[in-house]
C-alpha cells in the first residue's frame, strides 16, 4: 500500500517536473546559444496551448493533428519572430533584449484575449487517454505518463541533436565562440533562427501538451516564465542538461515535499532556488563566468 | 444686436442646464488582464447595465450616472495608483468593484484621505468591514459568510473526517480557519485529516490530489477559484477523487466563471456555492435581470455581474436617499432606518450599519449537467438564510 503510494508521488512529481522541463528547456537553449534573454517565452508556451485549443476546435478527437500542426505552426512563427524582432538588436545592449521580449510578452497577451476572450479554454482528455491506468490498485491517468513520455523523447532527440550531428555540433559550438564559427564559414544567423524556433517550438509544443490537463488564460504567459527562470536559475541558465535537473528537483520536491510539509508546498521552489544562488549562483549543470584578466 | 441678445441667453441657460447634467462620476477598479480578467470582464459589465438603467429612466438628482472603468491588474500598487489617478484626474463621486482583496485592503484608506466613498461588490476579505472606515461599503457577501454557510451545511453531512485543499494565500487561510472552526462548534466530533496549501495560480494538483486521497478524508472542503478551480477539477476527476471523496464543498465553485470553461466535464454532486446563480430566485425580478443582461452582453450573467449590478443600484438608491453625493451624506443614507434594503435579483439585501456589510441569503446546490445548459448547474438546492451568516462585528456606530 505504501509503497504504491510514493510510487504513485514519484509518477506525479516526474509528470509536473516533464511540464516543467518543456516550458524551460526552450529558454536555457535560446539564451545558451544566442545569449538571448526571452521574457516572451512563456507567451510561445501559452500561444501553443490557445493554437491547439484553435486546431482542435475544442474537440479532444482534434488533439494530434492539433498537436502536429501545433509543432509546425510555432516553427515558422519562432522563425520569424528571430528574423523579424531578434536580429536587429543582437550587438545591441542586453536592455534592448529585455525591452523587445517583454513587449512582445504585452502584445500576445493582449493579442490571445482579443482572439479567444479572456476566460479558460481548455481541451477534453484525448480519447486515447480517457481510462485510467491502475498502478498497484490505484487508478493513474494515462495522461500523465504520455506526458513523462513526450518530455524523455524531447531531452532523448534534443541529446541525439546536440550531440550526435554535425548541426548540433555547431549549436554548441556557438555558445563557445561565435567568430570562430564564423570564420569557418558557418552561416551563423541562419543557424540562430534554426535555434530560436526550435526554443519555441518545444515551449509550444509543451503549452499544447498541458491543454487536456489545465486551462489558457491570456495571464498565463506571467506565470509561465516566472517557473521557467526558476526552473534554468536552479538547472543554470544556458545548460539543457541543467533545465532538466531543475525540472526534475522540482517536480520530486513538491510531491514529496508536501507529505512531510503540507504546509510549506509553496516555499519549496523558491528554497531551492535561493539555496543555489547561495552555493552556486551559476547554477547546478551552468558553467561559472570567465574570470577576465 | 436683439438677436445677440437671444444668443447670449440661450448660452446662459444651456450652461445652467448643463451644471444640472453635471454627471456622477463612479471609478470602477476591476482586473481586466491576466488570469483574472473574466472576472472583471463580468463585473464591470454588469455595473455598466445597471448605469444605463438608471440613466434610461433621467439618473440620479436629475443627473445621469458615468461609470469609467480601469485595470487594476489585481495588484494592490496599481489599484492606489489607478483610484488615485480617477479620483485627482478623473474627478469621480465614488470608487466602485474591486476584485482581489488585497487591492480593496490598500485603496480603502483613500476613502478617508479623499472623502470618496468606496463601494465593494467582490473582494470578500472579512478584514475589509472590520476595519470599519466610515466611508467604505461592501454590497457582496464576503469570505467568512460563505465559510459560515459551508460549515452549517457540512454540519448536516454524514461527515467526520474532514480536508482542505485551498490556494495559499490570505483568502485560502482564513476560510479554512473561518469553516473549521465555525464546523467545531456545530459538530465536535468532526477531524481534519489533511490540509493542502498549493500556490496560488498552480497548474499542477497531482501530487496534492493523490496525497488527499491517501488521507480518505469523507469530506473536502476548498476554496480554490478561478483558473485554479478549472484545472483541479479536471485533474482530480483524473484520478477518480470525485469517487472516493463524498462530498466536495466549495462556496465559490458554482461561479460561472469557473463552471461554464468546465462545460461537460465538470463532476457531478460537488456542493458549491455562488454568490449569485442566475436561475434562483425564480422570481420575475430574476428573471427580467437574466433576461436583459443576455440580451446586452449575449452570455448568462454571473456572481460578479449580478454584484456589480446590484452594487450601483444600491449606490443610486443612497445617492438618491442622501439627496446629494457628499460622502458624509451618503454614509447616513446607508446607515439610516437599520440600514439601506435593496431588492436585488438575487433577493434581499440589507446593509449592517455598523460594518457596511451587506447580510443576504445564500443559495448552495449540487453540480448536475442539464441538456438545456452547455454546463453544469445546480440541483437539489440549499438556501442558508442570511440570519445564519451573521457574524459578530467589533465596529460601533
Amino acid at each position: 500500500m505504501d509503497l504504491g503510494f510514493y510510487l504513485l508521488q514519484l509518477l506525479t512529481g516526474l509528470a509536473y517536473a516533464s511540464t516543467l522541463f518543456l516550458l524551460a528547456v526552450g529558454l536555457s537553449l535560446i539564451f545558451g546559444a544566442m545569449g538571448i534573454v526571452n521574457f516572451a517565452h512563456g507567451s510561445f508556451y501559452m500561444l501553443g496551448a490557445y493554437l491547439l485549443y484553435a486546431f482542435s476546435r475544442g474537440q479532444a478527437e482534434g488533439f494530434w493533428t492539433g498537436l502536429i500542426l501545433v509543432l509546425a505552426a510555432a516553427l515558422v512563427i519562432g522563425a520569424l519572430v528571430e528574423r523579424l524582432f531578434i536580429r536587429p538588436i543582437y550587438r545591441r545592449p542586453e536592455e534592448y533584449q529585455i525591452l523587445l521580449t517583454y513587449a512582445l510578452l504585452l502584445i500576445l497577451e493582449d493579442l490571445v484575449r482579443f482572439l479567444f476572450g479572456a476566460g479558460y479554454r481548455s481541451l477534453p482528455t484525448p480519447p486515447a487517454f480517457s481510462s485510467p491506468l491502475f498502478l498497484l490498485g490505484t487508478p493513474f491517468p494515462s495522461y500523465y505518463l504520455f506526458l513523462v513520455g513526450l518530455a524523455g523523447l524531447s531531452a532523448l532527440l534534443l541529446w541525439a541533436f546536440l550531440y550526435r550531428t554535425r548541426l548540433g555540433a555547431w549549436v554548441r559550438a556557438a555558445t563557445q565562440d561565435r567568430e570562430m564559427l564564423e570564420a569557418l564559414g558557418i552561416n551563423v544567423p541562419l543557424l540562430y533562427t534554426g535555434v530560436f524556433a526550435m526554443g519555441i517550438a518545444l515551449a509550444a509544443l509543451g503549452g499544447a501538451a498541458l491543454l487536456p490537463l489545465q486551462a489558457a488564460t491570456p495571464g498565463m504567459a506571467v506565470d509561465a516564465v516566472i517557473q521557467a527562470f526558476i526552473v534554468v536559475v536552479i538547472g543554470g541558465l544556458g545548460s539543457v542538461w541543467g533545465a532538466l535537473l531543475g525540472a526534475v528537483l522540482i517536480g520530486l520536491l513538491q510531491a514529496f515535499g508536501i507529505l512531510f510539509l503540507p504546509e510549506m508546498a509553496m516555499v519549496f521552489p523558491f528554497a531551492l532556488m535561493a539555496l543555489v544562488l547561495l552555493l552556486r549562483p551559476w547554477g547546478l549543470l551552468g558553467r561559472p563566468p570567465a574570470v577576465r584578466t | 444686436m436683439r438677436k445677440g441678445w437671444i444668443w447670449f441667453l440661450a448660452l446662459a441657460l444651456g450652461l445652467a442646464w448643463a451644471q444640472g447634467q453635471q454627471p456622477i462620476k463612479i471609478g470602477a477598479l476591476f482586473i481586466l488582464s491576466g488570469n483574472f480578467a473574466g472576472y472583471g470582464k463580468s463585473g464591470s459589465q454588469g455595473a455598466q447595465l445597471a448605469v444605463e438603467e438608471i440613466n434610461a429612466r433621467g439618473g440620479i438628482l436629475g443627473r445621469p450616472l458615468q461609470l469609467i472603468v480601469v485595470d487594476d491588474q489585481g495588484n494592490p500598487e496599481v489599484g492606489v495608483r489607478e483610484a488615485r489617478r480617477l479620483i485627482l484626474q478623473e474627478k469621480v463621486n465614488f470608487l466602485f468593484g474591486v476584485d482581489s482583496s488585497s487591492v480593496s485592503l490598500a485603496v480603502a484608506p483613500l476613502t478617508d484621505e479623499y472623502k470618496i466613498p468606496l463601494v465593494v461588490t467582490h473582494a470578500a476579505t472579512p478584514a475589509l468591514t472590520e476595519q470599519c472606515r466610515p466611508y467604505v461599503f461592501r454590497t457582496s457577501n464576503n469570505a467568512r459568510m460563505d465559510a459560515w454557510a459551508a460549515a452549517a451545511l457540512a454540519a448536516t453531512l454524514p461527515v467526520k473526517r474532514w480536508a482542505n485543499i485551498g490556494p495559499d494565500y490570505e483568502f485560502g487561510r482564513v476560510s479554512w480557519q473561518d469553516f473549521i472552526t465555525r464546523l467545531k462548534q456545530l459538530r465536535p466530533d468532526v477531524e481534519v485529516v489533511s490540509e493542502q496549501w498549493p500556490r496560488f495560480g498552480s497548474t499542477d494538483y497531482a501530487s496534492f490530489i493523490t496525497a488527499l486521497m491517501r488521507a480518505r478524508p469523507e469530506g473536502v472542503f476548498s476554496t480554490l477559484w478561478a483558473g485554479d478551480m478549472v484545472i483541479f477539477a479536471r485533474q482530480a476527476k483524473a484520478f477518480g477523487f470525485f469517487n472516493q471523496v463524498r462530498y466536495f464543498v466549495n462556496p465559490v465553485g458554482a461561479a460561472l466563471e469557473v463552471l461554464a470553461p468546465l462545460g461537460k466535464e465538470t463532476p457531478e454532486g460537488l456542493l458549491v456555492s455562488t454568490r449569485y446563480w442566475f436561475l434562483y430566485p425564480n422570481t420575475e425580478r430574476n428573471r427580467s435581470f437574466v433576461e436583459a443582461y443576455r440580451k446586452r452582453y449575449n452570455e448568462y450573467p454571473s456572481y460578479n455581474a449580478q454584484e456589480a449590478y446590484a452594487g450601483i443600484h444600491m449606490l443610486a438608491l443612497a445617492i438618491q436617499k442622501a439627496r446629494s453625493t457628499q460622502a458624509e451624506a451618503v454614509r447616513r443614507a446607508f446607515e439610516a432606518d437599520g440600514g439601506l434594503v435593496y431588492e436585488a435579483p438575487e433577493g434581499r439585501k440589507r446593509m449592517r450599519p455598523e460594518d457596511h456589510q451587506v447580510f443576504e441569503g445564500l443559495v448552495w446546490g449540487y453540480t448536475k449537467h442539464s441538456p438545456n445548459y452547455p454546463f453544469a448547474i445546480l440541483d437539489r438546492m440549499r438556501i442558508t438564510p442570511a440570519t445564519d451568516t451573521v457574524y459578530p462585528t467589533q465596529c460601533k456606530r
